[in-house]
């Protein structure tokens, strides 16, 4: 193969490099670190070493009709471990996806649907707006929807596209607002008038549209008096942390991980229940190895009597990824269709290896990937998928069944 | 207030510096502005002010023209001031009546407006001359130099440079924290590229050191502080116990036999833990002193007071143990320093995905180090944990070097180093080997050779860095046994598992733990990465900020012994060049005391930092000694009586110098 030379690839690198995501890619030693690491990698016919490898000779055009560039779902493990420091993550991939979004190359279908529905609804599902509140139906505890009533709170809880709109999850959101409430926190939701934070679309090279999304969020956020905004969507909190910032919006945010394990002591005569269950922990990724925030979840689990705490031989920096980030939920097909493994599965046959029953997350995403991963790899009977709220929430005898 | 002493002449020289200055300062202009300035006499500009013709100018102008003062506007004081105040002494001028203005580092550099610079260096300019104007004759000071060296660190670097100064007829103290010197080199079993073995180039030398009789060896001790300055260094070292007088022990090593532990079950940190040894040990048998140490926390006489003493019965009528062995602190005038600490091998059980520490069969390769040397804790088999003898061995390159999160740095010698390694582990075992690197640096005499040669041995070479170090399928997490690589073969372009049994990882060389308490007790710098940092990185490696300080090895960055070697010896020669030259003139501005004024009330004892103060009880004033004098000010800004002064800083020339700047701004 010859190589044409244009030096549009370098340019873009260039380019990345200045904009302070990271170190300048330019600076790869091709060392092969992220195609290694990558638990996609040896799918990718171009892994990333490669990418910037083409990039910077010239060669962008096999590097953007790649149908890997559409394989990253954003773990992160690349760029933790890159030894030149490079954000393949957050930098790379999504320039890369830009610019062959704006030569004309289409992502997976799935995504573009995905795309549409944030676009037009303000959430990932395609929901009216209006069905927003669902998730509280049946609740015994009171909602305030400062979107309709506006008052000061020290917590402005953004519920996020999979707790108000999808069933399994739903439960979920119920229970954080019980736990919330028994905390004695004053806290808020936004109502019909939330919407996505958007971080898939960034990640996805969808700056524009990302763009939009800050603008309207930041208009809703500057009409409200909160203390801190609090996220059960690990991709929301890191979209607020480090993308809004770069637009001037900068809000306090916290995971509520970390939320909740700053009031340990409050929550620990909340404990009465001892749930019994051999509980492993996937880390996240956003927070997890992202944001090197590892302790607090297994702090809250800890809090749980009867909760017995193993560890998967994948853990903290090195955890395997569930597969969903960064618009990964809607990659599925897309990464088997050319030979990749959904992580999912893996993951939960890693979690049955170490010994636990329970399956403890603590993203939206997850719940239900992995319950599906357990079903297609027959583990269903043998291991129970719960966000970290639940078990909680049942320890605090604030689960579903005390309610009905 | 301009002083308006009819008798000063000043004479002015603006240097072009070629274009350096003259590029961006109009020096015409600026001459033209001296010559309208009170005293000056007469204003010059010329090409190079430093050449033999730009000095000879400032000479034949003194001389012919009775300039009694002179200011030179050029570079930084730091290059040419002692070239001036030199000229200015030729012609018979006190050498303390010039004065530098710093038009090229200070104005030319950084200024790109060309009025701008002038009007700036106007400024500087005038100050200068307003400030000499108030100069007065000083004489030159000079104190003794204690014809003595101290070396710190008696790794190979340490050793070397102490042999050079002792054969030199100059007396040496060497100072080592550990029981014994060595350092690494004491480690290995053979040394890259030649594969000498390292026991028989090195273990001459440390006996050399303790057969000199112009070397003072000082084991098991470390440096407590230095007080005083080049030339006349007093230094405090911390002796350890060793629990047995080193005059009395003859190095039979009975008493370990004796000891009351029959077995040895306490790790020898010597040997990277593999190894054993008893509370009563020697790190290694050609030690030097060949003189064991008691492990306190371990030995039942010392830990519990309770004990049948074998060790002691043993030693017999020799009569060498002392229980009761204090720390102590002994102290050392010196005339200068040699650094030479070393570096610490990098801890790779933080990076989680190599799994050290959690599978018993990846290695650092100072372990295998050990396990290769015939002095070591297999007697030099090369055996996995299990006792059996790996079939596969994976050597990963670049461990905590070359790697953003851990150090940036190439660690220069890792890459020879893991060739040896290769070459070691094929020799002993015909193991396959997998060598996995990312660039294989083999820039020295005869390292491509060796390169070529390992290659040529059959290593296999994978150009990648290893993303994941697992237990081989089926064998659970803690395998006791094999183990997969992952890696992106990138020349190969496709993702490799490699099954091995055994992993060593090529760590980084790293700066020492307490590098940075080092660095504070000797005043020195440090670089960003820790290793200690040199004067100037071309033209003065060995000397550092604090004088009559120098670095040899590799504390002062990562290199193999060779370069350590060379380095000790250059630091040798330095310091030698140093005390040698008997004695040393002192900066001119250090503080003295107006006797008449002194209150004797010891404000300034109590706040000088150098120790340079003292009481003269008879006469209630104090005195300065110049010679520890660092010209900080300190005292002369605290005294509540004005007694304090500095020379070449007296407030009248400050405030001159001051009013100067601001003049002409
Ligand atoms: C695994 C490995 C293999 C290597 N193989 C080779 C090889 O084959 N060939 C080669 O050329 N190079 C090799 N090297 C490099 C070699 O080790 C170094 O070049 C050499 O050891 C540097 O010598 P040094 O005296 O500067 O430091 P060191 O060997 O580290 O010695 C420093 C000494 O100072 C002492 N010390 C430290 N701090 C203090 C203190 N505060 N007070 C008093 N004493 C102190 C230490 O105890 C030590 O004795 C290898 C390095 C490694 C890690």
């Amino acid at each position: 193969m010859t190589t044409v030379e244009s030096h549009d690839g370098k340019r873009l690198l260039e380019q990345l490099g200045a904009s302070d995501y990271g170190k300048p890619p330019l600076g790869c030693m091709q060392c092969g670190l992220c195609a290694a690491t990558c638990p996609l990698g040896p799918a990718m016919e171009l892994p990333p070493r490669k990418l910037i490898l083409y990039a910077a000779a010239g060669n962008l055009e096999p590097v953007l009709s790649s149908p890997a560039l559409w394989m990253c779902v954003a773990c992160y493990a690349c760029s933790k471990r890159c030894p030149r420091g490079i954000e393949l993550t957050e930098g790379l991939w999504p320039a890369l996806r830009d610019a062959a979004m704006q030569a004309g190359i289409q992502p997976p279908a799935e995504l573009q649907e995905t795309f549409q529905n944030v676009l037009k609804y303000g959430n990932v599902l395609g929901k009216s707006p209006r069905q927003r509140l669902d998730w509280t139906k049946g609740l015994d505890v009171r909602v305030l929807d400062l979107s309709r009533e506006p008052r000061p709170v020290d917590v402005l809880w953004l519920v996020g596209c999979y707790p108000s709109y999808y069933p399994r999850n739903q439960v979920v959101a119920r229970a954080f607002a019980r736990i919330l409430t028994e905390l004695g926190v004053s806290w808020g939701i936004l109502g019909a008038r939330e919407r996505s934070p958007g971080e898939c679309d960034r990640m996805f090279g969808e700056e524009g549209l990302f763009e939009t999304l800050v603008e309207q969020n930041r208009e809703l956020f500057d009409k409200q008096d909160f203390g801190k905004l609090v996220v059960l969507d690990p991709h929301a909190f890191r979209a607020l942390q480090s993308f809004y910032p770069r637009f001037g919006a900068w809000y306090p945010v916290q995971h509520y991980t970390m939320f909740l394990a700053e009031h340990l002591e409050q929550l620990r005569p909340l404990i009465v229940r001892p749930v019994e269950a051999v509980v492993t922990y996937h880390d996240n990724c956003c927070v997890g190895r992202r944001c090197g925030c590892y302790d607090p979840p297994r702090e809250l689990l800890q809090l749980i009597p009867g909760v017995k705490l193993v560890e998967m031989a994948r853990n903290r920096d090195d955890s395997l990824c569930c597969g969903g980030g960064g618009g990964g939920m809607w990659l599925d097909a897309h990464i088997v269709a050319h030979g990749g493994q959904r992580l999912s599965d893996e993951r939960v046959r890693q979690a049955a290896a170490s010994g636990a029953d329970t399956l403890a997350v603590s993203c939206p995403y997850e719940l239900s990937r992995f319950e599906d991963a357990a079903k297609v790899t027959g583990l269903e009977e043998r291991l129970k998928v719960r966000d970290i709220i639940e078990l909680l929430a049942e320890s605090m005898e604030l689960g579903e069944r005390s309610v009905s | 207030m301009i002083t308006s002493d009819e008798t000063l002449r000043i004479g002015v020289y603006v240097c072009h510096c070629g274009s350096n200055i003259a590029g961006t300062v109009d020096v015409e202009a600026l001459t033209k502005f001296a010559e309208g300035l009170p005293h000056v006499a007469l204003a010059r500009h010329y090409k190079y002010m430093c050449s033999d013709p730009g000095q000879e100018l400032v000479k034949r102008d003194i001389v012919e023209f009775g300039l009694n003062r002179i200011v030179v506007a050029a570079c930084s004081p730091n290059l040419h001031e002692a070239t001036f105040r030199r000229a200015a002494e030729d012609a018979g001028l006190n050498r303390f009546l010039v004065q530098i203005a710093n038009i090229r580092e200070q104005v030319a550099w950084v200024t790109e407006d060309r009025q701008e610079a002038l009007e700036k260096a106007e400024s500087h300019l005038g100050a200068a001359v307003r400030r000499v104007a108030r100069h007065v004759p000083l004489q030159r000071q000079f104190v003794r130099i204690v014809p003595r060296a101290m070396v710190v660190g008696g790794g190979i670097a340490g050793i070397q440079a102490a042999l050079t100064l002792a054969e030199a007829g100059r007396e040496v103290i060497l100072v080592e924290r550990e029981p014994s010197i060595g350092g690494h080199m004491a480690m290995f079993d053979k040394t890259f590229p030649t594969l000498d073995c390292a026991a028989c180039i090195l273990t001459p030398k440390m006996t050399a050191v303790k057969l000199h009789p112009n070397i003072k060896l000082l084991t098991y001790s470390t440096v407590e502080s230095v007080e005083g300055s080049v030339g006349n260094f007093r230094i405090k070292v911390k002796r350890k116990p060793r629990y047995i007088d080193e005059s009395l022990c003859v190095g039979c090593m009975q008493c370990i036999d004796g000891c009351a532990f029959t077995r040895a079950k306490f790790p020898n940190a010597f040997d990277q833990g593999l190894g054993l040894r008893k509370p009563v040990w020697i790190p290694f048998p050609q030690a030097v002193p060949p003189v064991p140490v008691v492990d306190p926390e371990v030995c039942l006489q010392i830990a519990r007071g309770k004990c049948k003493q074998g060790c002691v019965e043993a030693c017999g009528e020799r009569n060498a143990f002392r229980f009761d062995q204090q720390e102590r602190i002994e102290e050392y005038e010196v005339g200068a320093v040699v650094v030479a600490t070393g570096f610490h091998a990098f801890d790779p059980s933080v990076i989680s995905y190599y799994g050290y520490g959690k599978y018993p069969n990846v290695y650092t390769s100072l372990e295998v180090e050990r396990l290769l040397n015939a002095g070591g804790p297999t007697s030099g088999k090369l055996v996995l944990r299990d006792g059996s003898t790996p079939k596969r061995v994976g050597i990963i390159h670049c461990v905590g070097s070359r790697d953003a999160n851990y150090h940036a740095y190439c660690s220069r010698v890792c890459c020879m180093y893991a060739l040896k390694l290769a070459h070691l582990v094929r020799e002993k075992t015909e193991a396959e080997v997998y060598n996995c690197y990312i660039d294989i640096r083999a820039a020295g005499k005869g390292f491509e050779e060796f390169y070529n040669r390992v290659q040529n041995e059959g290593v296999q070479f994978v150009r990648g860095k290893v993303a994941d170090i697992t237990p081989a399928a089926g064998q659970g997490t803690s395998a006791e046994g094999g183990l997969v690589m992952k890696v992106d073969d990138t020349l190969l372009g496709s993702i490799r598992e490699i099954n091995v049994d055994m992993v060593i990882l090529a760590v980084a060389l790293e700066p020492q733990a307490d590098a940075n308490q080092v660095r504070r007790t000797f005043g020195i710098s440090c670089s960003a990465e820790g290793f200690f940092l040199e004067k100037h990185p071309k033209l003065a490696p060995v000397n550092t900020a604090n004088d009559g300080v120098l670095v040899a090895g590799a504390c002062q960055g990562a290199k193999d012994i060779p370069d350590t070697v060379a380095q000790a010896d250059a630091a040798a020669a330095k310091a030698l060049a140093l005390i040698d030259a008997g004695q040393i003139e002192l900066e001119p501005n250090t503080a003295w005391i107006e006797e008449d004024i002194c209150s004797g009330c010891k404000t300034c004892i109590n706040l000088c930092p150098y120790q340079a103060i003292r009481a003269d009880e008879e006469r209630k004033i104090a005195v300065v000694d110049p010679a520890l004098c660092k010209g900080c000010g300190t005292c002369v800004a605290a005294c509540p009586s004005g007694a304090a002064r500095q020379h070449l800083f007296g407030d009248e020339q400050i405030s001159e110098e001051l009013e100067g700047l601001m003049n002409y701004v």
